[in-house]
């Protein structure tokens, strides 16, 4: 497997994977330093980051906002992500973990 | 009849509807015509006959050949409508034929029970679906579907709700409403409240260019369904905050929303807005969290003796406490305060206390409040004198903040600079108009671990004093430098005395040469006698300011273009630079990440952002345009 491939993997604690691009992963400085080469952790081998505090459903949304946050990364009146109420606080939990 | 076609003279024995419908080019023969054949064909499936019109033409007069002629072309288009509209019923009867068989299928298959049930049903839609009515022509009358008035039906009826049609009012009301709905699904991303609000955002600090954080996402979301949450969990207390801040800020931090940020383990409460908090919900807060330490509510209006007596009762472990508008609290309240709480406090700050409050209660603070390090004393307003006097005592002071209403004198000053000089972190004095340059020169003397200094709001401290101070001072590069109207006020001499007072050119420069390596936050508003000339010695480019993060340079007059680009050059780190009341500041071009407020042109917002442009090339296109 290529030391640094373009795509990683992001798995949840309910069994969920995501496969999203590294760049847009990496806008978490958390799982950023998880899957630094340079670092001997073991999800920068595999390309995998297992989240356990994080339900497939959060972490759906969650690849869904480093898209997002991507694509708008210059632009001026961003609209905002629209996500389910009931989501929310989770949601929140999971953004404060990963410091997004 | 046929002889009246086409005319607009009315003649003999003919009834008034005839006539009207006569007036309208409308003849009432050939509607009847058509009703006789529709029905017909209701009852065959047989597709379109085209036979109306061609059925019609023979029956006219040659002599009105052409009127006829007219009025048939104009029939046929009213009978192709009406045809495609029999069309629509007729399929909309055989789907729902085909739906009840469908359905009476599915019914057959269920239980005997409910096969009786399901038969019926079928058979009555079934019925109900054959009989419905075709929409009537227009000048038939018609029953009005909500109001059941009898009314004339025309081309631009309504459609009511179930199918029939409307009346006129009712078919207006109707359609007022639809729109009404249809306004408000899409006015409420109204473009122009929209833009002051990401614009109202950037002000606050919160998204500078690019999407906003996904924890910020999720707060707004909360305080916008603030009234469906039952109970917050176990966000971390970082987390609760940024959410009790922005309740705050809502306005929705009330009886109902407050058990939200209480939880027994939590050792903070802060409620930026206590102002819909009553006696009962003081309890409550000490009540559910006794071991708090840090009590923070400002905004607390309703704040009385039996909630702060209660306070005492359970909470033994105090250590900050901030109370902004506690003016319901008495004398005698805080005595207590201080006598029981005050053995382990180690910060206090208040403000705004009108009504109680006064010098002989900081003596017992200072006496029953041993460990004070940081004490901030602001718009409070029976205190003089003697409260300086007694805080010159406190022996563990680092941070001190004051603000205080009645005069001081200078000599009460320099000894309270002189006491605690030495010890102290910060010291920020605000709105001591008559302070001269005595204090400063003893702030000079005795400090020598400030990283905070503000002096703000006095006009008696003159510019060779300030300059001394910066002069050969032992005290370590300042992290905060706020010397916001420092100035001579005299409306007949605006440019100030020939000696200048106020932090002025030599002020400035050396204060810069002091603590520019270190200073984040710089706040020089209003110092209208800096000289261009010292604004382009300190921000010429050269010189590096490399944590300089803040600029406010607003009412500043002689500062320009030029000083801007300079700043830009020089200060790496910076985000937010004020400039209101410039008015040489003209044409800039803002790098990226740098927030400028207050430039005005008039069709730039208030607020420039910089968007994915480097500092030099920012500055390169600004010198291009001024040059």
């Amino acid at each position: 497997m290529a030391s640094s491939s373009d795509y990683v993997t992001l798995v949840s604690n309910d069994g969920f994977s995501f496969v999203v691009q590294r760049s847009a992963a990496c806008i978490s400085p958390v799982i950023k330093r998880m899957l630094d080469p340079k670092g001997a952790f073991m999800e920068a081998r595999d390309n995998t980051c297992t989240l356990q505090n994080i339900n497939g459903m959060v972490l759906e949304k969650v690849c869904e906002y480093v898209y997002y946050h991507e694509k708008h990364k210059d632009a001026r009146d961003v609209p905002d992500m629209d996500f389910p109420t009931e989501l929310c606080l989770e949601l929140l939990m999971a953004s404060d973990y990963l410091n997004i | 009849m046929s002889g009246r076609r086409g005319g607009n003279r009315i003649r003999g024995p003919q009834s008034a509807l005839t006539d009207f419908l006569a007036a309208n080019n409308i003849s009432a023969a050939q509607i009847r015509d058509d009703y006789e054949r529709r029905r017909q064909q209701a009852e065959q499936d047989a597709a379109d006959a085209g036979e109306g019109p061609s059925n019609q033409t023979p029956e006219q007069n040659d002599d009105e050949a052409l009127a006829a002629a007219a009025q048939a072309e104009e029939a046929e288009k009213k009978t192709k409508k009406r045809k495609r509209t029999e069309k629509d019923a007729i399929d909309k009867i055989k789907n729902a034929k085909a739906t009840k068989k469908g359905k009476g299928k599915k019914k057959g298959k269920k239980d005997e029970e409910d096969d009786e049930d399901g038969d019926d049903d079928a058979d009555y839609d079934d019925d109900f679906g054959m009989y419905k009515k075709a929409r009537p022509a227009p000048g038939q009358f018609e029953h009005c579907d909500i109001c059941n008035k009898r009314f004339t039906v025309t081309p631009y009826s309504k459609e009511g709700p179930d199918g029939g049609l409307l009346c006129t009012p009712c078919g207006k009301e109707l359609s007022k409403d639809v729109k009404k709905e249809q306004k408000a699904a899409t006015k409420s991303a109204g473009t122009g409240r929209k833009r002051r609000k990401v614009e109202s955002d950037r002000l606050d600090g919160i998204a500078v260019g690019g999407a906003k954080s996904l924890s910020q996402l999720c707060i707004q979301k909360v305080a916008q369904h603030h009234d469906d949450i039952e109970e917050l969990g176990d966000l971390p207390p970082s987390v609760l905050e940024r959410l009790s801040e922005i309740f705050s800020k809502k306005r929705v931090m009330k009886s109902k929303t407050l058990p939200l940020f209480l939880r027994p383990d939590l050792d903070s409460v802060i409620v930026h807005d206590a102002a819909y908090l009553e006696e009962e919900d003081y309890r409550q807060i000490f009540a559910i969290v006794p071991n708090v330490r840090k009590l923070v509510l400002s905004n607390t209006c309703q704040l009385k003796d039996g909630a702060i007596d209660y306070m005492l009762e359970r909470c033994h472990d105090l250590r900050h406490i901030q109370l902004y508008a506690a003016n319901l609290v008495s004398e005698g309240m805080w005595h207590r305060v201080f006598r029981e709480a005050g053995g382990k406090l180690e910060c206090l700050k208040l403000s705004w206390l009108d009504a109680a409050f006064e010098d002989l209660v900081v003596q017992d603070m200072v006496k029953y409040c041993p460990k004070l390090e940081r004490l901030k004393l602001k718009l409070c307003r029976r205190l003089g004198e003697d409260a300086v006097t007694s805080i010159s005592d406190l022996p563990e002071l680092k941070h001190l903040s004051l603000q205080i209403s009645q005069n001081v004198s200078t000599p009460v000053l320099v000894n309270l600079v002189e006491k605690r000089g030495s010890g102290l972190q910060t010291l920020s004095l605000e709105k001591f108009i008559d302070a001269d340059d005595s204090v400063v020169g003893a702030i000079h003397d005795n400090c020598i671990q400030l990283s905070k200094l503000r002096l703000s709001e006095n006009d008696t401290v003159t510019d060779a004093g300030y300059t001394a101070l910066f002069t050969d001072w032992d005290n370590p590069p300042l992290k905060f430098a706020d010397f916001n109207s420092t100035r001579d006020i005299d409306n007949n001499n605006s440019g100030g005395p020939e000696d200048a007072i106020g932090l002025a050119s030599s002020g400035f420069r050396a204060l810069m040469e002091h603590s520019g390596a270190s200073l984040r936050h710089l706040h020089i508003a209003s110092c209208r006698h800096i000289e261009l000339s010292a604004f382009m010695d300190v921000f010429n480019g050269a010189q590096n300011y490399p944590a300089l993060e803040y600029i406010n340079m607003s009412f500043c007059n002689r500062a320009d273009t030029s000083v801007v680009a300079g700043i830009f050059k020089s200060c790496p780190a910076l985000k937010q630079l004020v400039a209101f009341g410039c008015f040489d500041v003209q044409d800039v071009v803002v790098p990226r990440n740098v927030a400028l407020i207050g430039v005005p042109r008039a069709q730039d917002a208030i607020e420039q952002f910089g968007i994915g442009i480097g500092v030099d090339e920012a500055i390169s296109r600004m010198v291009e345009v001024t040059t």
